[in-house]
């Protein structure tokens, strides 16, 4: 089966800086996939250069098996990639349901559409509905989180790219965002997930790639992965 | 008193067209951080559109009727926006990711296109605007309003109340305030960030056309520097009105009137 994502060898840069040095991965529709490695080892590089933000030097980013290098990012997302960014980075000064409606951009020739999203984000985090009109920036950080992941599901992505979604929350937040992220998989949508907290992430996906310094150091199942000690002290820090 | 009210009105009116001159001045700053020298300019443009279309339209033009100057108001927005639009597509696109300075020169350069084309197409000396208007009016505690300069605010009010919706309710005018604040999450949602970068600067541009066209109109005459100096005061009422806060810019822009 062709898989829903394909990387092919990609090799990206900063100015000088070779960031990947050729990637190969792929995501099969309906998995979890973990990538997983330390600090600057190039994980959120994979991730903006599949979503467009950033350009390969060569290599291919690979669709259903068709290609998406050289493509611009909105034209990324109306394929059917989302990312939701590293930080979060929602609209601080705009409002929760503004955020969303954002979100939804890509279905904006479909009013009914944009509405419906809303009401599922809302099911999905009632805390959200209380706070609709509130601005972005007053929300905690595990509401932000919240925020960002919704306002990624509103364009009805196939693919969901979630960047450090724990990263500075409290554990009993990361737990509540971790059942999010396996509900939002078993409703039929595929996730790319990068954690530096690879305890959590290996128990919520099917497989896991390990990255380190531009290269991608080790591939296997989930649970492989979380047992082997040598690999988690090695490699996971944790 | 009368004096008093006499200046409230007049200023009312010039300060109704340094406020829509203001606002596309700060949205354009807003949105990619460009002080945009060459926007005075699209107001001088926009007069003499106006006063080309008018031309056109026969000596007797104040014939035309209402109707007629009406329809002169949004062709000359519309196309002064379309010119507007490219000037973004040609001069400053380019230049996003270059250093500031780099694209501020290059709103110098424009600034001095428009201006030296103008003078080229319209001569350098003063223009007599092929309209004139009626000076009936009112009396209001002994000062003289006429029913033009009612009309003038009247219109520019409504533009600058269009503009508040749009830029509220709509999800273009949210994408706008969004691009404001976070570019890259912009791209990530997948927004057309280029296009409502388009959008933005035809907005202003056609903003300051519709001041430029009334203000030649109610002046009754036009010159390709006069988007130089109004270039200066939109600037100070954008500043003085804060480069963010949308109300706080009309009435900046009353005052400075
Ligand atoms: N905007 C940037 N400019 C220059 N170098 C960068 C930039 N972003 C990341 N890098 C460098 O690229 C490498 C990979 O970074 P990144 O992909 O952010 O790593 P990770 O997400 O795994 O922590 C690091 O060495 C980092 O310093
Ligand atoms: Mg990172």
């Amino acid at each position: 089966m062709t898989p829903l994502l394909t990387i092919n060898s990609i090799h990206s840069f900063y100015g000088k800086i070779e960031a990947l040095k050729g990637i190969d991965l792929h995501v099969q529709e309906g998995e979890i996939v973990a990538l997983l490695g330390s600090n600057g080892a190039g994980k959120s590089t994979t991730l903006k250069t599949i979503s467009g933000i950033v350009r390969p030097t060569s290599g291919d980013v690979l669709l259903h098996g068709k290609s998406l290098v050289g493509w611009a990012p909105h034209q990324i997302v109306e394929a059917g990639i989302i990312h939701v960014p590293e930080g979060r980075r929602i609209f601080a000064g705009l409002t929760v349901r503004e955020n969303l409606e954002l979100g939804g951009f890509t279905l904006r020739k479909e009013k009914a559409a944009i509405g419906e999203g809303i009401e599922q984000a809302f099911a999905l985090f009632p805390r959200l509905k209380e706070r609709s009109e509130q601005m972005g920036g007053t929300l905690s950080g595990g509401e932000q989180q919240m925020l960002a992941i919704c306002r990624g599901l509103m364009a009805r992505p196939k693919l969901l790219m979630l960047d450090e979604p724990s990263m500075g929350l409290a554990p009993i937040i990361v737990v509540e965002i971790m059942n999010i992220i396996r509900e939002i998989n078993r409703q039929g949508t595929t996730i790319l997930l990068i954690e530096q907290n690879a305890k959590a992430a290996l128990k919520l996906a099917h497989r896991g790639y390990v990255m380190e310094t531009g290269h991608i150091v080790m591939e296997n199942k989930a649970d492989v992965l979380r047992t082997d000690d040598s690999i988690v002290k090695a490699y996971l820090g944790a | 008193m009368d004096i008093l009210v006499q200046t409230l009105a007049d200023g009312l009116v010039i300060g109704a067209f340094y406020s829509l001159i203001a606002l596309g001045y700060t949205m354009v700053f807003g949105i990619i951080k460009l002080l945009n020298f060459a926007h005075g300019d699209l107001y001088m443009l926009g007069a003499f559109v106006g006063y080309t279309l008018l031309s056109v339209l026969g000596k007797d033009s104040s014939g035309a009727g209402l109707m007629g100057i009406l329809i002169v108001l949004l062709l000359a927005m519309v196309i002064v926006g379309v010119i507007g639009m490219g000037i973004e597509r040609v001069a400053y696109r380019p230049l996003l990711l270059a250093p500031r300075l780099s694209i501020l020169i290059t709103a110098i350069g424009v600034s001095l296109f428009l201006e030296n084309g103008s003078m080229i197409i319209w001569g350098a000396q003063y223009q007599v605007y092929p309209l004139q208007f009626s000076h009936d009016g009112i009396s209001l505690l002994g000062a003289k309003i006429t029913y033009v300069q009612i009309g003038l605010v009247l219109i520019s009010a409504l533009l600058m109340l269009s503009l508040h919706l749009f830029i509220n309710r709509s999800l273009y005018g949210k994408a706008m305030r969004a691009i404001a604040l976070d570019q890259t999450a912009c791209h990530l949602m997948g927004i057309h960030v280029h296009k409502v970068i388009g959008l933005t600067f035809f907005i202003g541009a056609s903003l300051a056309a519709g001041a430029g066209t009334m203000a030649g109109a109610y002046y009754g005459t036009v010159n390709f520097m006069m988007g130089f100096i109004i270039g200066l005061k939109a600037f100070t009422a954008a500043v003085l009105g804060g480069l963010v806060a949308f109300r706080a810019r009309c009435w900046a822009g009353c005052c400075s009137g």
